[in-house]
């Protein structure tokens, strides 16, 4: 319970990471808001790529000491489907038209952008905070699956992390990204990722050098991390967090 | 109980000497590899032995003692202070870069920052794969961006030294992911350690070994306890999917 009397937004948190690193900082002791376009349970429902949603979410969530970015995916949900399919075959350039590369770019990017700017200042006002964004191993070592506008957003996080982390140093607040490798979420699982046959997908995990796919908890873990004192002095980093099948940048 | 081995952790102040008091708080076995026996009262409960790590023979007879290892962190490193004859000196005066360093400094700082490492992964392995562990290893800011010349109290072989680890981190990584063994480093920027003020008492108070301080943009040094508490956490659960990793721990002054 190291994190009592902290509080903490949690975006995408309807389910797989997000539902995940709710829990883990709530069973820290945080006070966790936690917030999805998808309405679930007793989540706080908000479209991130809309300035007037994140201000209405900033009125119920005040200052939090922890802002956790995990809203995203490489296909854009909207208002109308919150859940939309994940796309079972790789996308490749011909499949991506501009709409998508716009909604894309904006679930995953503009969304962490307008997050930050809402709840920044917040923050620098109190001279703490800790900001966790989160990448892909997408954008570390490029993607034959979630297509260009996903790996380029999640490049575009790496940087937008970077940046941050450089204006918000003098604040006391620290900003650092995530890259999660193969997370085994249930939309993942339920898409069928690596799992085109029984054989591809042990070849897969073979060549993963921790052999298995990560779990949601993998990735809690080090967002818990990042918000306790081990994190207190680590500032613009990309962690990834995919068992070794890539090292960073 | 579970068995850790820590190098470099005698020195008060030291990030090592945390670390060993953490692993140990979280109810370890702590075994510490150091020449600097004045240190080891400092480390109540923890088994000390004196031992050069840079020596690959000492480190094979202390390895040999230890019967089950879960976890290993590779402290030991530095400029100076680092051999038996030099342990009590101080902070050596001016910069020694690549081009104007002795061969022999050349072979000592690359033994003590780097040799000691592979030294003791290597000897720790068939151990740690016996039931799976972490490993820890510490590099330096100095590994991503140099020093810059001129810097008091630090190296051009020690930023190479300690890329090195990088590489071995990385390598290791692979080669021990399979025995559920994790290999992970991380590089700290300036810390305000006692040998940060063993180099700040005989320089400028407003310069560590890797440049001026009011470059940090978090505006401050980093304190031993984070970076202990960030090679604990790398031993931890929490991190249970990284392998291979180097967390860069500096304030944000440089972002790999």
């Amino acid at each position: 319970m190291q994190l009592e009397g902290k509080k903490a937004l949690v975006t995408g948190a309807a389910s797989g990471i997000g539902a995940a690193v709710r829990k883990r900082l709530q069973a820290e002791g945080a006070q966790v808001f936690a917030t999805d376009i998808h309405q679930t349970g007793d989540l706080i429902v908000a479209d991130l790529t809309d300035a007037d949603h994140i201000e209405k979410l900033a009125a119920e969530v005040g200052t939090p000491d922890f802002v956790i970015n995990v809203a995203g995916g490489p296909v854009a949900p909207s208002r109308k489907n919150t859940l939309p399919e994940m796309p079972s075959q790789s996308l490749v350039l011909e499949d991506i038209d501009e709409l998508q590369w716009a909604a894309v770019i904006a679930a995953n990017l503009t969304s962490a952008f307008l997050v930050c700017k809402q709840f920044a200042p917040r923050m620098k006002a109190r001279k703490s905070g800790r900001i966790v964004n989160f990448a892909s191993i997408a954008a570390r070592r490029g993607s034959d699956r979630v297509g260009v506008h996903y790996a380029a957003a999640k490049g575009g996080i790496i940087a937008l992390t970077k940046t941050l982390a450089l204006e918000l140093g003098p604040f006391g607040i620290t900003v650092n990204a995530i890259a999660p490798g193969f997370i085994a979420t249930p939309r993942i699982e339920q898409a069928g990722w690596g799992r085109s046959s029984p054989e591809a997908h042990r070849a897969f995990l073979e060549a993963i050098p921790l052999r298995r796919a990560g779990k949601p908890d993998d990735i809690a873990g080090v967002v818990a991390m990042l918000c306790s004192e081990a994190g207190g002095y680590v500032s613009g980093a990309t962690i990834d967090v995919n068992g070794g099948l890539y090292f960073g940048p | 109980m579970k068995t850790a081995v820590v190098t470099g952790a005698a020195k008060p102040e030291s990030i090592g000497h945390e670390v060993a008091l953490r692993l140990q708080k979280e109810g370890m076995q702590v075994v510490v590899l150091d020449l600097y026996e004045e240190g080891f009262p400092s480390l109540p409960g923890c088994r000390c032995v004196k031992c050069d790590v840079s020596d690959p023979a000492a480190v094979d007879r202390a390895f040999a003692s230890l019967k089950d290892l879960h976890v290993l962190v590779n402290c030991v490193g530095g400029s100076w202070e680092i051999t038996k004859d030099d342990l009590r000196a101080g902070p050596r005066r001016g910069f020694r870069g690549l081009t104007n360093c002795s061969l022999e400094d050349w072979n000592t700082i690359r033994a003590a920052n780097l040799d000691s490492v592979f030294y003791c992964c290597r000897a720790a392995a068939p151990l740690l794969g016996k039931q799976g562990g972490a490993v820890v290893n510490v590099s330096s800011v100095a590994a991503r961006k140099g020093i810059p010349p001129g810097a008091e109290g630090s190296s051009g072989p020690y930023a190479v030294a300690k890329a090195g680890v990088m590489g071995l981190t990385r390598q290791l990584a692979l080669e021990l992911g399979s025995s559920g063994v994790r290999v992970n480093c991380v590089a700290p920027g300036v810390i305000a350690s006692g040998r940060l003020k063993k180099v700040q008492a005989v320089t400028a108070k407003g310069a560590g070994p890797e440049g001026p301080l009011k470059q940090i943009p978090m505006g401050r040094v980093g304190t031993v306890a984070e970076t202990a508490a960030l090679i604990v956490a790398l031993c931890s659960d929490d991190t249970s999917y990284l392998t291979g990793v180097t967390i860069d721990v500096n304030g944000a002054s440089y972002a790999a």
